[in-house]
């Protein structure tokens, strides 16, 4: 392999969301030594984002800096991106695993004419091609792909790949000048926002623990439980079904195949049978905890440690517990 | 308006996963295909369009082998759609999807569309790769995870809103667009008896698949996999709840060390 391996940056309130800081040491564990490592980042101002790749060892980051990224359609994107994979020399893209990546990886595999894939957990060179591994089926199997081609554009699954450590060096930013994209991919235009309730902690995909509750907590008002064990590990909080069904948490918040899949590195079900339906959002995570009274319970199956007792006991002592190891 | 929704024939829920003898792909032996979660959120999206933009006609357009791709069509004609398109794929069982969305792309090109829906990924090898393709290909704009789309005739845009990680957008674009749809936002119609009994006679366009481009990148499948079967919880045991609650800290820390 003889090609760079380009970063894209995503921001989030003028940062890098934790996903791309995670396609970094994606890229560190894939490549050999002597691969360069190009970070590329579109948006109204990109310095502070130019900086994090510096800190995170990334010395050449391509860059769009343009008002009109503040609200652009990823469609607009993607002939940047492409522009900047060619100047900085690459053979191979790492996207984050956010709705931002996904969306962005179909049109960057034709339109920089590489071999496409999404929901990536591990990436490997044998004979001569890249080759990916990613969970099928809602984890329930995994398919080996070969990348056959000159160019791969890879798009990773959330926590498939831990952040390096800080490795600071100087950064050189380039500017990104690709020819205009057609002017229709920049007329949609995004007219309004708000925040997707989310409770205080962390966002459910972005988060590396997530608390989820379902209708073994009884009344909405107990819900409060999860609220605060997850606080205590500054973990995200999930519903099921049946919860966001009755009313009690937002939809926003529902786990499972008709609400979203998490692959956190640790997922504490908390009163959650273990339905099916549950089962296929958070089966890739990699530690699974249940607490639940029934031992009988499908979520025992799945799990990796089970507590079976009481949730309305064992919930605040492990949250008190928590919060003491932590403080100690 | 002349709407048209990508489908792909999806082996159904429940169906039990084994590889195929060469061990590359899902085992089709004896899985019944279906239109599944984000398609049927895509299929009842187009209808209730349809619904509510006097004149608009639906076209379903599926790439697949015979016979789960005309199968797969003839369903979206019970619940609604006015005609059906088939890519026939012949033999190749897991194509690359952005090969998918270059046949979808040769074929739509003959095709009138104010607007392309497709779900926003497949419920069996959940790339999502298609629309964002397509788009490409099309040259259109492209969105995923997209709820709730509709006609602003006054104004002469779509208006639909899309989730993203912490933020519900709005947005607002002329067509001709391509949009991936979110699955179970909608609650998709189910199709009554004699419209079933009708679409087994719909007429079905078929298209032949374009020859590939033999100098295009791609992917292909060369394992299919299942988890090894998983051991079962290790259950805490303990007297106290306070005794449960250090006793798991310990093995989360010490034991699975996800614990800071």
């Amino acid at each position: 392999m003889s090609g760079a391996v380009l970063v894209v940056g995503e921001l989030r309130e003028g940062r890098l969301v934790p996903s791309v800081t995670e396609a970094v040491g994606a890229a560190r564990a894939i490549s050999g030594p002597g691969t360069p490592i190009v970070g590329f980042v579109a948006g109204p101002s990109t310095d502070a984002a130019t900086k994090e790749f510096g800190r995170l060892g990334v010395p050449d980051v391509r860059t769009a800096s343009d008002p009109r990224f503040d609200r652009a359609p990823v469609s607009a994107l993607a002939a940047f991106v492409a522009q900047a994979a060619g100047d900085a020399g690459a053979d191979l893209v790492l996207v984050p695993g956010t709705t931002f990546g996904r969306d962005l990886v179909g049109r960057l595999g034709i339109r920089w004419n590489a071999a496409a894939v999404t929901g990536v957990t591990e990436v490997q060179r044998a004979d001569g091609a890249w080759q990916v591994r990613r969970p099928i089926f809602g984890g329930r199997a995994t398919e080996t792909r070969r990348l056959d081609g000159a160019r791969a554009v890879v798009g990773l699954r959330p926590h498939a790949y831990a952040p390096p450590p800080d490795a600071p060096v100087d950064v050189r930013s380039t500017a990104v000048a690709p020819r205009e994209p057609p002017a229709n991919l920049w007329v949609p235009k995004r007219v309004a926002e708000e925040p997707v309730a989310s409770g205080s902690g962390p966002s459910l995909t972005d988060a590396s623990i997530v608390v989820s509750g379902g209708r073994g907590l009884r009344a909405p008002e107990n819900f409060h439980l999860v609220d605060e064990l997850a606080a205590s590990l500054g973990a995200a909080v999930g519903a099921s079904r049946a919860v966001t069904d009755a009313g009690w948490r937002p939809s926003s918040l529902q786990v499972g195949q008709t609400g979203k899949a998490v692959s956190p590195q640790l997922y504490l079900a908390v009163g959650i049978s273990g339905a099916i339906q549950h089962i296929v959002g958070m089966v890739s995570s990699r530690v699974i905890v249940a607490i639940n009274s029934d031992a009988t319970a499908p979520i025992f199956k799945v799990a990796d440690y089970g507590v079976v007792g009481d949730l309305f006991q064992i919930v605040p002592a492990l949250t008190a517990e928590i919060r003491r190891v932590r403080s100690a | 308006m002349e709407i048209v929704v990508c489908i792909k024939p999806v082996p159904e829920p429940e169906t039990r996963l084994r590889a195929a003898p060469d061990g590359r792909i899902l085992d089709p032996e004896g899985v019944k295909y279906v239109l599944t979660g984000y398609d049927e959120s895509a299929v009842e999206q187009a209808l209730l369009l349809k619904e509510s933009v006097p004149g608009s006609k639906v076209r379903a357009v599926s790439f697949g082998p015979s016979p789960r791709a005309e199968e797969t069509l003839r369903a979206a004609v019970a619940l609604g759609c006015d005609s059906a398109t088939w890519i026939d794929s012949g033999a190749e069982p897991s194509p690359d999807p952005v090969d998918v969305a270059r046949a979808l792309a040769g074929t739509l090109r003959s095709l009138p569309h104010d607007l392309v829906l497709c779900g926003k990924q497949a419920g069996d090898d959940e790339a999502g790769l298609v629309a964002g393709a397509l788009g490409e290909l099309l040259g259109v704009p492209d969105f995923g995870y997209v709820v709730d789309l509709r006609w602003d005739a006054a104004r002469s845009v779509f208006t639909f809103h899309r989730m993203t990680e912490t933020l519900q957008e709005s947005w607002e674009a002329p067509g001709p667009l391509v949009i991936g749809l979110q699955q179970a936002w909608n609650d998709p119609r189910t199709a009554k008896l004699p419209a079933i009994l009708k679409s087994r006679k719909a007429p079905i366009d078929k298209v032949p698949v374009p020859a590939p481009d033999a100098h295009a990148s791609r992917s292909r499948a060369t394992t299919f996999a299942l988890p090894p079967p998983r051991a079962g919880a290790k259950l805490i045991e303990y007297k106290t709840p306070e005794e449960a609650a250090e006793r798991l800290v310990k093995v989360l820390r010490e034991e699975a060390k996800v614990f800071p």
